[in-house]
């Protein structure tokens, strides 16, 4: 909400709160010692419907950096994700972004 | 993470055009599996310690405790009947001449789930050496290989069944 649009009152707060709830949620995957290459590739395409060249891209930064944001959004929508992760055997957490 | 990107001649696992998969495994390996299967709804469901890595954790900051004690509480019985159900699948077509779309699901997930609870006993990392055979650990590190094998071959085959260029969804 831009601040010219608050109610008159503490503007300040109000702005905070407003970007800090929306601020996105990002879903981030670890890298783990035992889960294949392949198979969190394979994971990747499945749940999110992301090419085989991006899941390949996104795996090999989980694989080489330690760890990569696999997707982004709502609260709701970032745990729903983080669950399908788990589900799947993936070491998935979420924090907001920054 | 582990890579198994060994060159084959031909799949012991094969998708029939009826839609059914069918795998070449000996009656020793459908044993074996059934066998470790059978073994882990007990460990899921009395939440034994050996089962802590199906669990990882969704918010890991300071200030987000309250959150994760909430997402425990609404996911953890889910997990562990999503798992239990696929470990049942497995101890009850083990022996199965072919399996249905579901049925192979399940066996990916149960394969899954017994490499990471393995490969947590062993401790397994990247470029590990195999245990020497002498070492109490050598059966469940061959177990742990095996079953590796085993999820590298049934994901080459589902990613086949995956457009390449991905689905409308996943492009950002």
């Amino acid at each position: 909400m831009p601040p010219e649009t608050a109610p008159v009152g503490d503007v300040g707060t109000i702005v905070d709160q407003a970007t800090t709830s929306d601020r996105p949620w990002l879903v981030i995957v670890w890298n783990d010692p035992i889960n294949l290459m392949s198979f969190v590739t394979f994971v990747l395409q499945k749940l999110f419907g992301y090419s085989k060249e991006k899941a390949t891209t996104l795996m090999l930064d989980i694989h080489t950096k330690g760890r990569a944001v696999v997707s982004s959004g709502t609260r709701e929508r970032a745990e729903l994700d983080v669950y399908r992760l788990h589900e799947h055997g993936l070491w998935a957490t979420m924090e907001q972004s920054g | 993470m582990g890579d198994h990107g060994a060159v084959r001649l031909s799949s012991p696992i094969k998708r029939r055009r009826d839609g059914r998969y069918v795998l070449r495994l000996d009656a020793n390996a459908r044993v074996v599996l059934a066998n470790l299967a059978a073994q882990l709804p007990e460990a899921l469901a009395s939440r034994d310690p050996m089962v802590r890595r199906l669990f990882p954790p969704a918010y890991t900051a300071d200030d987000q405790a309250a959150a994760e004690r909430d997402y425990r509480e609404l996911v953890d019985n889910a997990l562990v009947n999503h798992h239990t159900h696929s470990l049942e699948t497995v101890v009850a077509t083990a022996e199965a001449d072919s399996l249905s779309e579901e049925e192979f699901g399940a066996w990916l997930d149960a394969v899954g789930t017994l490499r990471l609870v393995l490969g947590t006993r062993l401790d397994v990392h990247e470029d590990m050496d195999a245990p020497d055979p002498q070492d109490p650990m050598a059966t469940e590190y061959g177990l742990f290989v095996f079953l590796g094998e085993l999820q590298y071959l049934m994901v080459e085959i589902l990613t086949d069944d995956l457009p390449d260029e991905g689905r409308p969804e996943g492009a950002i």
